[in-house]
């Protein structure tokens, strides 16, 4: 038999802070994010050629996705899921188009259709808390079920060509050079993201993604905030929708299908621990133009759409590798390299480390 | 399914003995080798020795530097304290645990990276405290599991002649049942006794018996002994955990006590006595026996918490007591008496059939943990890693995380320097020690994390406190420190409760102790009563009050 001797216990002990780690990969999603517009602004002439407002207009082609994973990141953060999202933009673009052919104001029926999309969440949320079913598969069971109602609503030909107004706020109208898109979702993103950085509710939602045992025993109202998450996150899927009918001026019943996905993508890619606990919403908000305009700048490049979801493939892949080892002892030397430079760059009269 | 456990071999070295059965294993192990069919055959141990072996659990150190041997031909006792060591010390040498630092040698051979599986693999067996049979297969399958015969055509199994090993072995334990009976059919102690068979089917020659005793009565223990003995003589290398005295004089060749992780004694049996043994194990606490804090007048204390007639069934029935502003009461009794649930439905996480709990005098009604915390009632919870830590969060978030809506706020946000502030005053009160505050909480010593869930609960400036097991996994020097810790919030009045199972810290904290069993409270003693002969007893429940 082979003799192995007994290895010391030489690993060294893990980052001991959680917030580092974090603020690092916010920080490395940030310099990619930088790093993939310099590169497609000096190496692709026709990304260059599109100036500052036609770069700021791309993002009308990924926001709505973006809406989608603040919301999915509130879930993600509970440690829960909701793969309904992607059918809830639908439904809520159905709703309002519907509601507005029937003689509503356009106005009262978005916000008609953001109150659905809010009782859409809630009905995930009561399955989820009050019964006790896993989340997964409540929402692929309610995914098809507000899916069919969109495509009943909708009926054979869904409406089309809304008043200018809308289309002009919610969908394709600028400031300057802003569109009112990018408008809408930094507003939304900064209310989402105080909320879990620095609100109550957003404490209590993510320590029960740590530990929902303890939240519980702590007080947190484990119920109560999670079905919170599901309403909330219904209600951003719902803007979601108003925004992509408002932009392409037409509603379809499976307009959402293919948001879902990128969603979930943009939440992890931005550093949530799918298990939740984890992360950053601000990760979460960099890692939605991270996507985004890599896509973009691809099919600007010239590569066909089926390249550019592969090479998002690929790039999720290698940040997840590349986050995994900065979590570990490679990233903490790394990390202790760098601290020690900077304390030095900043600080030579103290005579360094 | 019987072949897919044969397929689960692993690499083709582990199929040797699989494919020879109860034939010889390996030369020079110096182990006589049996016969295939004639059953059990006698073995020669081999000497099974660790050296200074260390471990912890985040961050508490369990086992320090202990050095051990087990000879072939004896049965080694290793005694001590609850949290002494003994349960770490004997997983490490099966295989269980993984020790941070030592050296694990069976006979001249250094093992390293001891798998359970690789560890039974070179003849080393644990019998575990309950046993771990598969209840709804057969005895020869549970026996079997691992190392299933084979059959004349290869793909088969052959049950007949493992069914005639099995009944062999089973006389060998002397157990009188027949191995098509399945394993949930057998009482406890006989399925120690087929845990026992199985070490030897195994061709295990150094087997830990972890405090086997405990489910047992005095006569099924007896059985137990009588094979231990007989398996002695035999000359296989034999561990056992206990502390339970007597037993371990009665069949121990060699005893060694561990007190708090250390080893503080080895000597063989003669050259010991039970007062030599009890002094070993308790050695230091008989320093500390003194009570942390002088008698308790309750005369002109307010009654801060009124419990009346509480019942949550199945767990607890008609619980009455009350506790004074000032007042330590105690909250003995067995696991699984009650006590922990008896917190639990105090502090709304368990539903209450029926009864009342009056805060101060008033009536707590629908409770949560939310309302009670509000309310100034606070709960400790015995598991700390499940229900008490977040284990990946900041000290800070840790500990401001009973009081989230209480935080001072500008509009709806947290401010995050009041929040510090608050959170470092806290810690201050109680001493934890840490790097700072952005420490993750699981970089803390159990002690530490511990002290980190009592500021949690001072910032909630409760009147009331339930404080279940506060000393689990805290080393031994950081347990004076919280006694003292509860002491001095008693004497700022504070009404304790303090849920314990170790009896010493219940006679040197508590003004009174309620005594459970069963779901009931079976007694109630005050001040010089409390003592071990006292409480012993009524914990048992050999006695009624």
């Amino acid at each position: 038999m082979s003799t192995i001797a007994t290895s010391p216990a030489t690993r060294r002990a893990p980052a001991q802070t959680a917030g580092r780690q974090e603020t690092t990969w916010v920080v490395t999603v940030t310099v990619l994010l930088v790093a993939l517009l310099g590169y497609f602004y000096f190496a692709v002439p026709d990304f260059r050629g599109l100036g500052a407002s036609g770069i700021l207009a791309l993002s009308e082609q990924f926001l709505f996705t973006g809406l989608i994973a603040l919301g999915e990141a509130l879930v993600i953060f509970a440690g829960e899921i909701d793969l309904s999202t992607g059918a809830m933009a639908s439904l809520s673009g159905i709703v309002m188009a519907a509601l507005w052919q029937q003689g509503l104001n356009i106005w009262l029926a978005v916000v008609v259709a953001l109150v659905v999309s809010a009782l859409g969440g809630a009905v995930n949320g009561l399955f989820v808390t009050r019964f006790g079913i896993n989340s997964l598969l409540v929402t692929l069971g309610t995914q098809f079920i507000f899916s069919s109602v969109a495509t009943a609503v909708g009926g054979n030909s869904p409406p089309y060509n809304f008043p200018k107004s809308f289309v002009n706020l919610a969908g394709t109208g600028t400031v300057g050079p802003i569109p009112n898109q990018l408008i809408g979702f930094a507003v939304i993103a900064a209310a989402v993201w105080l909320l879990v950085a620095r609100a109550r509710y957003g404490r209590g939602l993510v320590l029960i993604g740590y530990n929902r045992a303890a939240s519980r025993y702590s007080g947190v109202n484990v119920q109560r905030t999670l079905f919170g998450a599901f309403v909330l996150c219904g209600l951003l899927a719902g803007v979601a929708g108003i925004f992509v009918s408002g932009y392409y001026n037409a509603a379809r019943d499976d307009i959402g299908d293919s948001l879902l996905l990128p969603a979930i993508t943009v939440v992890v890619l931005g550093g949530v621990d799918i298990f939740g606990g984890r992360g950053r919403m601000s990760g979460v908000i960099v890692a939605v133009f991270l996507l985004g305009i890599l896509n973009q700048g691809l099919l600007i490049r010239g590569n066909s759409s089926l390249t550019a979801t592969m090479v998002e493939g690929v790039v999720l892949v290698l940040c997840l590798i590349l986050k995994i080892a900065l979590d570990r002892r490679a990233g903490v030397r790394l990390r202790e390299l760098l601290h020690r430079r900077f304390a030095v760059a900043r600080a030579p009269a103290a005579g360094g480390p | 399914m019987h072949l897919s456990l044969a397929g689960h071999m692993g690499p083709s070295a582990e199929q040797v003995p699989a494919e020879r059965g109860l034939l010889s294993r390996e030369p020079g192990t110096g182990r006589l080798s049996g016969e295939a069919g004639r059953g059990p055959a006698p073995l020669v141990g081999m000497r099974y020795q660790g050296r200074s072996l260390t471990k912890s659990f985040d961050g508490a150190t369990v086992l320090s530097q202990v050095d051990i041997a087990f000879e072939p031909g004896e049965i080694h006792s290793v005694v001590g304290e609850n949290g002494a060591g003994k349960s770490t010390l004997v997983k490490i040498m099966a295989g269980i645990y993984q020790p941070d630092s030592g050296e694990l040698t069976l006979g001249e051979e250094r093992l390293g990276g001891l798998s359970p599986r690789s560890a039974q693999h070179r003849g080393i067996y644990l019998v575990p405290q309950e046993p771990a049979l598969m209840q709804s297969l057969s005895i020869t399958e549970n026996l079997f599991v691992g190392i299933l015969r084979r059959g004349r055509l290869r793909f088969n199994v052959d049950w007949r002649s493992m069914r005639r090993e099995a009944s062999a072995y089973l006389a060998r334990v002397g157990l009188d049942v027949s191995p098509e009976q399945k394993a949930e059919e057998l009482s406890i102690a006989q399925q120690q006794l087929v845990e026992c068979a199985r070490a030897l089917v195994h061709r295990c020659v150094v087997i830990f018996f972890d405090e086997p005793t405990s489910p047992l009565t005095a006569k099924e223990a007896g059985t137990l002994f009588e094979v231990m003995g007989s398996l002695r003589a035999d000359g296989y290398t034999l561990g056992f955990i206990s502390h339970r005295l007597d037993e371990v004089l009665a069949i121990s060749d060699r005893v060694t006590v561990l007190r708090d992780g250390g080893k503080v004694m080895a000597a063989l049996r003669s050259e010991v006595d039970k007062a030599v043994l009890v002094k070993g194990m308790v050695g230091r606490e008989l320093t500390t026996q003194e009570r942390v804090r002088p008698h308790f007048d309750a005369t002109g204390r307010q009654e801060m918490l009124a419990v009346e007639d509480l019942t949550s069934q199945p767990a607890f029935e008609g619980v009455t007591f009350s506790v004074r502003e000032g007042e330590i009461v105690g909250l003995a009794g067995l696991v699984g008496s009650g006590r922990t649930e008896v917190a639990e439905t105090i502090f709304g996480i368990r539903s209450t059939d029926r009864g009342t709990v009056r805060l101060a005098g008033k009536p707590l009604q629908h409770r949560t943990p939310r309302t009670c915390i509000d309310a100034g009632l606070v709960y400790l919870p015995e598991d700390r890693g499940r229900h008490g830590i977040f284990a990946e969060v900041e000290v800070e978030r840790n500990v401001t995380a009973g009081v989230i809506p209480h935080l001072d706020r500008a509009g709806p946000l947290i401010k995050p320097a009041a929040e510090r502030l608050m959170a470092k005053q806290a810690t201050d009160r109680t001493a934890v020690r840490m790097a700072s505050l952005d420490t993750l909480i699981k970089a803390l010593s159990g002690g530490n994390q511990q002290r980190a869930m009592l500021s949690r609960w001072l910032l909630a400036n409760p009147r009331v406190a339930i404080f279940d097991e506060p000393t689990r996994g805290v080393d031994v020097g950081a347990k004076d420190d919280i006694y003292q810790l509860v002491a001095q919030l008693a004497e700022e009045g504070l009404a304790c409760v303090f849920i314990s199972s170790e009896l010493s810290e219940l006679t040197i904290t508590c003004d009174r102790v309620l005594v459970m069993y069963e779901g009931r409270v079976v007694g109630e003693l005050s001040g010089t009563e409390i003592t071990d002969a006292n409480l012993g007893p009524l914990i048992v429940g050999a006695q009624h009050k």
